[in-house]
């Protein structure tokens, strides 16, 4: 998006080739290189843009990890994951040019040592490759990881770069855990690292779909009239899975559905689907917009709070007819646990453009589909004419996964002497109108990352202050006296009554997916 | 869908002024398992016998990718039998989400003699109103280019390789660019067959620090296919248009100089060797040498750059196809304007 991202001197042999910036030679360090995460997303996705010939061929990767491993076994690691994850094949010789370029550096993320011995090897790298110099830090490691390794990196000089290179840290989510560990957790990063050289990654910014609500919003004039409170009856994000803990339960314990995903995916959303249209396509000009959104959220009082937020937890039930047990019997989970994996929430904006309009976000786990989507839902026509008993609204729905696209319900009358009146639903599906499989949202983010275009990550201050909303709700939920409910519903279903009835008072209903 | 819809034939025999009708009762016949989809209207043209098969076979792969309605014309303009036959058909395959069919819509005519001058008429009354208006000519152009046609085109799409008067027929088509007020962009399939090539070359010049690497360039050397000089020289063009060199008179065919910038001397050799339609490029400055080639395999390029005589490790990247399918799809992916390809040609018009 941002077209022109540290692109100082255009590559003239470039125009009309490739309309996005242009990623840099670089060398890719991976800080948690054994983990899941560099073998099922990071890898494959590198992996991915080199066959489409997307990767500049001075591109180096290596892994840093605790484990002892040489070379050719973190290789022979990353193929089988590769060939296992990859939305393409691994064609045998791409994999052969690939992997010479990945390495395996063992060390401690405590020990000192293993960076100075980590800034010989890249020096190595850059002269042995081409990579001149510039250094991706991607921290897949554990957030609690993160201090040691960003201390280390200043000490070993590996933060900063001499003139014409550059060094950017890539960090995995979560970015705290509530606006103090979060604003601690920027104030280590900016010990190390420079705002600009600093990449929050939200991988649902790097959805095709997710990224198609500015195109939607900003290049279709007929949206933007309607845009505001005068036309928009309320907003609704449902982020559904199917899915329970699985095998995260250590981590979502701590966290719980509000921390993980309606501080980042669910707000990170709004923002795209609520801001003002900006200056520019710039990385900050987008960026200056969404944290204004942030900022405008309403905070309610704990007993607003109580009123306006319900938190759940699945119980026992059934996920397409298969019996699952409760979350609190999940392995791992504390057995009297008060997690929510289940959240919905009703919360306003309050700027101009939004000014009474209730926004509705659900999200949870164990529900009965798995679906990411925002639904638009317009206000009726006066009701004169044919709107006296129309009960259904026009909605424009924003599928983000799985089968990305946008449908608009409208009104039509149905064939026949009678003046009946049907809802009818105009469907646009990416996988019918483009053949072509959209980029995976790691391909698209690395790049952007190698390419110094940082509009699709969270800046510093977006993050804290989606911080500072959700800890009013979370300090709510954790009081002695007076907490809300935790409300259990059966797995498979749409989450607890309580959810249902949030919207029911405001004589609406979530829309039914 | 029923039988009719079945891939690769030319479908159900229609009156042409039934084709709407028919076109819906196919959907209607479905029942609901497929969808229709169309980005765009795509047209092809040509008069070699047999073509309504041949391109009924190349719409059915390209609509896999592209959506379409898909209008195939075969033109004999010779016949002494004045008539028009006309098809419907619908392009089916499963759509990526797995669960349904995606089907892109075909018209097919079969025109005879004096009813080749209907073409603009046959062609605006099938259009998918309101999507772009692609036509892909097959044929060399000729006079009369029909106004009434070219107006409503938005992008036109040729290959230049097959062309016999280079000069002779981008005047045609500029012409027809200029009545239809710059409105039409031209597609060349002969400069798509360099998509690959000039990607895998820009690359090695993202980097500023590069840059200083274009004006100490001496020697490039284009390897192409018997047959494929004019896609060598739309390389050599489009290396002059972007790095600002100017042509120097040649009398050689195999060689050609160019002056850059800064008055320094470009020697440019063209050479014939059997294989892709561009083998191989090299770039030589004194220090460097930029090298692209195909590799043994097939559809990869290697790229490597080092000392002349140095053993290099090389990259893959992808090479892309010289099919009509891969650079219709190419072509049709890419989509803006052709800014670059124009100066490319402005540059060696003259020679192709």
């Amino acid at each position: 998006m941002n077209r022109a991202a540290e692109q100082p001197e255009p590559n003239p042999l470039r125009e009309g080739i490739s309309a996005r910036a242009v990623p840099q030679p670089c060398t890719i360090v991976i800080f948690g290189a054994t983990g899941d995460l560099t073998h099922r997303k990071l890898v494959p996705a590198l992996y991915n843009v080199a066959a489409d010939g997307e990767l500049p061929p001075a591109v180096a990767i290596v892994g840093f990890a605790r484990r002892e491993k040489s070379d050719d076994e973190f290789r022979r690691d990353l193929e089988d994951a590769t060939r296992k994850f990859s939305r393409q094949a691994v064609r045998d010789e791409i994999w052969k040019t690939f992997a010479q370029s990945i390495f395996y550096h063992q060390s401690e993320f405590e020990d000192e040592s293993g960076y100075k011995t980590l800034a010989k090897r890249l020096d190595e790298i850059d002269k042995d490759y081409g990579t001149r110099g510039n250094r991706l830090f991607y921290f897949a490691a554990a957030p609690d990881q993160f201090e040691p390794i960003l201390k280390h990196l200043k000490a070993a000089g590996l933060n900063q770069t001499c003139k014409g290179s550059w060094a950017r840290v890539i960090l995995e989510k979560p970015f705290g855990t509530d606006l103090a560990s979060a604003r601690e957790l920027n104030r280590l990063v900016r010990n190390s690292f420079a705002e600009e050289q600093t990449y929050r990654i939200d991988h649902f910014l790097g959805k095709e779909t997710a990224q198609n609500i500015l195109v939607l919003r900003f290049a279709n004039a007929i949206f933007a009239p309607l845009w505001n409170t005068h036309y928009i009856d309320q907003v609704q994000i449902t982020a559904a899975e199917t899915l329970g803990v699985e095998t995260r339960a250590g981590f979502y314990e701590r966290a719980g559905a509000l921390r993980d995903m309606v501080q980042n995916h669910l707000l990170q959303l709004l923002c795209l689907v609520a801001m003002e249209p900006p200056t520019d396509l710039g990385a900050d000009s987008i960026r200056d917009e969404k944290v204004k959104v942030v900022r405008s959220l309403r905070r309610w009082s704990r007993k607003e709070i109580a009123a306006n937020v319900v938190r759940g937890q699945y119980a026992k039930g059934a996920i397409h007819g298969d019996p699952v047990v409760g979350y609190r019997q999940e392995q791992n989970v504390k057995p009297d646990s008060q997690t929510e994996t289940f959240v919905a929430l009703k919360l306003f904006i309050d700027n101009w453009r939004w000014a009474d309009v209730p926004i509705y976000l659900r999200v949870g786990k164990r529900l009965p589909k798995s679906a990411t989507e925002i639904s638009i839902h317009f206000k009726k026509a006066p009701a004169v004419l044919f709107n006296k008993d129309l009960r259904d609204l026009n909605v424009l729905v924003i599928r983000i996964q799985p089968d990305e696209g946008i449908s608009l319900r409208i009104h039509a009358k149905v064939p026949g002497a009678s003046f009946r009146i049907e809802p009818v639903k105009m469907d646009f599906h990416y996988g019918t109108s483009f053949g072509k499989a959209s980029p995976e949202a790691y391909e698209r983010l690395l790049l952007d990352a190698m390419s110094g275009d940082a509009t699709l990550f969270a800046r510093r201050d977006e993050v804290e202050h989606a911080w500072a909303f959700i800890d009013t709700i979370q300090d709510a939920w954790a009081a002695e006296k007076d907490a809300p409910e935790l409300y259990f519903y059966p797995a498979g279903s749409w989450g607890p009554e309580a959810a249902d009835d949030l919207l029911a008072r405001d004589g609406r209903a979530w829309r039914r997916l | 869908m029923p039988a009719i819809a079945e891939t690769y034939s030319l479908g159900l025999p229609v009156e042409i002024g039934r084709i709407d009708q028919e076109l819906k009762k196919l959907w209607q016949e479905s029942k609901g398992a497929a969808t229709r989809a169309s980005l765009i209207n795509l047209a092809v043209y040509c008069e070699e016998a047999g073509s309504l098969n041949t391109n009924t076979q190349l719409m059915a792969r390209i609509a896999e990718n592209h959506a379409c309605r898909a209008i195939v014309i075969e033109a004999d303009c010779k016949a002494k039998e004045n008539r028009v036959d006309s098809w419907i058909s619908a392009h089916c395959h499963v759509s990526r989400a797995g669960s349904k069919q995606v089907c892109s819509e075909q018209i097919s005519f079969l025109l005879k003699g004096t009813c080749t001058t209907l073409l603009p008429s046959i062609v605006f009354s099938h259009l998918d109103s309101d999507l772009p208006f692609y036509l892909w000519w097959q044929e060399e152009f000729r006079e009369p280019m029909d106004p009434q046609l070219w107006a409503w085109v938005d992008r036109v799409i040729y290959d230049s390789w097959a062309w016999d008067d280079f000069r002779a027929q981008m005047h045609f088509v500029e012409s027809a660019q200029q009545e239809a007020k710059q409105r039409i962009v031209l597609c060349d399939l002969n400069w798509t067959r360099l998509d690959a090539f000039r990607f895998a070359l820009a690359q090695f010049f993202d980097h500023p620090a590069s840059h200083h690497n274009f004006a100490k360039i001496r020697r490039v050397r284009i390897d192409f296919a018997p047959g494929f000089r004019s896609t060598a020289l739309l390389f050599a063009g489009w290396l002059a248009a972007q790095l600002s060199w100017r042509c120097e008179k040649t009398d050689m065919e195999d060689k050609l100089r160019f002056v850059g910038p800064s008055n320094g001397k470009i020697d440019i050799q063209l050479r014939e060797r059997p294989g892709e339609p561009v083998t191989e490029v090299a770039l030589e400055t004194p220090e460097v040498e930029f090298l692209v080639t195909h590799a043994q395999c097939g559809d990869l390029l290697e790229v490597s750059r080092g000392k002349p005589g140095e053993k290099r490790t090389p990259q893959l990247m992808p090479a892309g196809k010289n099919d009509p399918v891969s650079l219709m799809s190419a072509e049709l992916m890419r989509g803006g304007p052709h800014d670059v390809y124009l100066h490319a040609v402005s540059c060696v018009r003259n020679l192709l």
